[in-house]
């Protein structure tokens, strides 16, 4: 509904919110904020303009606060066994013909569902599904690298991105590592960078944005490929995406701060080893007001709807700087409990934005990834390389007994370590 | 539409020979034999009239198949080189993505696609682009890649006089939409140096006026913070600033900290927030900062106590 220019102001609402969880009431009264009395139960909260975004927000809040309301006597729990089977029977059957939609994305599903899996545990991902996991990705990229949505597609940044995490995770078996054609990789880096100091996702019509950025650096970091050719310019590329809301947007022109970009530039300067470049204070305000005091969990920009990937998004970003020494600035609890209650359902296996939605493999990982940083303290030493990240449960939390991930990589910490040592010593033959 | 024959072309297949590949996609015949005769003609590198067709085709129904996109740049890019009227041909290019943009709202590789053209394009036009502009935020006023594009635009045609009117117009029917915000920031960065001072007290002015309307409202605070740094060489309206902040919080600040059921509710806890680091900045102040932190960690924004922590703790 639009919002009615010259009533609006008449039309000053009142929102209580111990009232939303019900069915939501039609609070549209006109009151003069003087005469309300506030030492009723009932008390106005705030004036608004009911418009697009505040009817989807209710909307959601509704669904929320009924989930909260019904279920506050019961201790939230991952259904982690429900969970496995989704993801299981992913790695067991075909994909339907409706999952076309993500032909140009086959490595990023491989690494959903291998992550997932080993997030909830580490021995949930077999031998025999590492195999097949490297079997798919060399059949994409028989060269060894770099990789495409899928067998005879070009080359991109957030595929080979995907792919090398996947890789990661499957522990050198078979000693597929030595498959990886660094080299190749590097020199198609190089092959995309811009005069700007961004990455195209690929090459000729390729967009350029912090995402680009991140996944080029990270790929790099894991392959023990990063060079200062290939950094030239990153860093001051990265600095003018942060806007002045203080997070980051995908283009250095006061793009909006957005939760995604956001993660790729904190996880990029993290790499960079450059956090002290930027304004973190800012940053650590835009990202502490992601969190909605209702809902729990963190939206991807101002005046959005909360969704469950952001836990990962923005909580991995605060994660970051948590590990970094610029302190914590969320509340764990709060996000825990919208991940736990609001994400799962009873019926239906896997982890989903919010209440409504359907689970899908995207949001599983970066659900469960937001819920292992949820439930963790991150630390390094400082001027320490991200892959040290050290990570210890957070007591004061309910603990989902989720493997120790690293919040720059999106990772185990046990698999970013093992390849990052792999390449940095004589180990890998030489290519 | 226009059929061509494909039937001297061999598709490739787009299938593997994997045993038990996961997450294998089981495509309708139709996907394998467009996918097939792309895959066939990408590896000829053949950039004809059918090929373009062909690309249309899969476009319509896989807008994400990147490598598509790719090859039908490349297509065009050699058509065009070879037809009588370039104008006219990548004219009739942007009419066909008009359309398939319309389609597909949340797609990512409309819009680098979008300015390769336009970089192509001998005499490319912003106006030709406003209408598309225009619909695609009627449909969605939040869209990220759209928002990100019109400033793309700007910036390439160096034409920033529609951009303050449009902003306005959108947070004139969304007050809240954080998008139109930033646009509007966007505008003043670019148009710093030529800024008049009337212009800056205006604007000024705006934003306190959609903050009367509706004061706990995230998106003009921050805006205000950013457009008092952006210029803060310029004007000196902090004590006119904070009054107007001052009058959205009661008298909480005189007020003693109790227990959250003993504090008054205010119109805005952005506006306390505000006046925090407004505070904070300055020693003469710092006491205020310190008990405003305080009341937003118990009373007034809860969820984010450990950034109010953290924030008193900086103070100390
Ligand atoms: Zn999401």
């Amino acid at each position: 509904m639009r919002q009615r220019v010259g009533r609006s102001i008449a039309r000053a609402k009142f929102i209580n919110t111990a009232l939303l969880g019900r069915k939501r009431p039609v609070m549209e009264r006109v009151v003069d904020i003087a005469h309300v009395d506030s030492s009723k139960a009932i008390q106005p909260l705030m004036k608004e303009l009911e418009t697009d975004t505040t009817e989807a927000r209710y909307k959601v809040l509704q669904s929320v606060l009924e989930i909260y309301d019904d279920e506050k006597n019961i201790e939230p729990a991952l259904t982690k066994e429900f969970h496995k089977m989704y993801l299981d029977v992913a790695f067991e059957i075909s994909l339907p013909p409706q999952m076309t939609a993500l032909d140009a994305s086959q490595p990023w599903m491989l690494y959903w569902i291998a992550n997932s899996l080993k997030v909830m545990d580490r021995d949930w991902l077999s031998d025999d599904t590492k195999r097949k996991i490297v079997d798919k990705l060399f059949t994409i990229s028989p060269s060894g690298g770099p990789f495409g949505g899928g067998p005879g597609q070009l080359s991109h940044l957030a595929s080979t991105y995907a792919a090398i995490n996947a890789l990661s995770l499957c522990d050198n078996i078979d000693g597929c590592w030595d498959r990886i054609d660094r080299k190749g990789i590097y020199q198609w880096l190089i092959s995309l960078k811009e005069p700007n100091g961004g990455f195209k996702t690929c090459l000729e019509v390729g967009e350029v944005d912090t995402r680009g950025i991140y996944c080029a650096l990270s790929i790099a970091t894991l392959l023990n490929i990063l060079t200062e050719e290939l950094t030239e310019g990153v860093l001051n590329y990265l600095k003018n995406c942060q806007n002045y809301e203080g997070g980051f947007g995908s283009c250095p022109h006061v793009d909006e701060a957005h939760g995604g970009y956001t993660f790729c530039a904190t996880a990029s300067l993290a790499i960079l080893r450059s956090m002290d470049q930027i304004n973190v204070e800012k940053l650590l305000e835009w990202s502490s007001a992601r969190q909605l005091q209702e809902e729990r969990g963190f939206c991807g920009r101002s005046n959005k709807l909360v969704d469950g990937c952001y836990s990962f998004w923005v909580g991995g970003s605060a994660a970051i700087l948590e590990a970094f020494g610029y302190g914590q600035c969320f509340s764990k609890h709060a996000l825990r409990d919208y991940i736990l209650y609001c994400c799962q359902e009873k019926e239906q296996p896997g982890l989903r934005d919010k209440p409504g939605a359907h689970s899908d493999f995207y949001h599983t990982n970066y659900c469960l990834l937001g819920l292992a940083v949820a439930e963790s303290s991150y630390s390094c030493t400082p001027n320490d390389s991200p892959h040290n990240i050290k990570c210890t449960p957070d007591r004061l939390i309910g603990s989902s007994k989720l493997t120790d991930v690293n919040p720059v990589y999106g990772l185990p910490i046990e698999n970013v370590r093992k390849i990052i040592h792999y390449f940095k010593s004589n180990l890998s033959s030489p290519s | 539409m226009e059929e061509y024959d494909y039937s001297d072309v061999k598709p490739l297949p787009i299938e593997t020979d994997l045993q038990d590949e996961l997450c294998r996609i089981m495509y309708t015949e139709d996907y394998k034999r467009l996918m097939g005769l792309a895959r066939a003609l990408i590896s000829l590198n053949e950039l004809s009239p059918r090929a373009l067709q062909l690309t249309a085709e899969i476009i319509d129904v896989a807008p994400a198949f990147y490598t598509i996109w790719n090859y039908r740049f490349n297509i065009v890019r050699h058509m065009m080189s070879e037809s009588e009227d370039t104008v006219l041909y990548l004219n009739k290019e942007l009419d066909w993505l008009d359309e398939v943009t319309l389609n597909n709202p949340k797609n990512y590789q409309i819009w680098s696609y979008r300015q390769s053209l336009l970089k192509l394009h001998p005499s490319p036009s912003f106006k030709r682009e406003l209408p598309i502009l225009k619909l695609m935020i009627d449909d969605d006023s939040k869209n990220y890649h759209v928002w990100s594009y019109r400033k793309w635009c700007c910036l390439f045609f160096s034409d920033f006089q529609h951009e303050l009117a449009y902003a306005s117009d959108l947070i004139e029917t969304d007050i809240y939409n954080n998008s139109a915000w930033t646009h509007r920031m966007f505008y003043w960065v670019n148009a710093k140096d030529v800024i008049s001072k009337v212009e800056l007290a205006d604007e000024l002015q705006f934003i306190m006026d959609k903050i009367q309307l509706v004061p706990q409202n995230i998106s003009p605070w921050t805006y205000l913070r950013g457009f008092q740094e952006l210029f803060h060489d310029r004007l000196q309206w902090d004590s006119k600033v904070v009054d107007f902040a001052t009058t959205f919080i009661g008298d909480v600040l005189s007020l003693p900290i109790g227990s959250p059921e003993d504090l008054p509710e205010i119109e805005s806890s952005y506006a306390l927030e505000f006046l925090a680091y407004h505070w904070g900045a300055d020693p003469c102040t710092r006491d205020n900062a310190v008990k405003a932190y305080s009341l937003l960690a118990i009373k007034y924004d809860p969820i984010r106590k450990n950034l109010w922590h953290h924030k008193i703790n900086n103070l100390n």
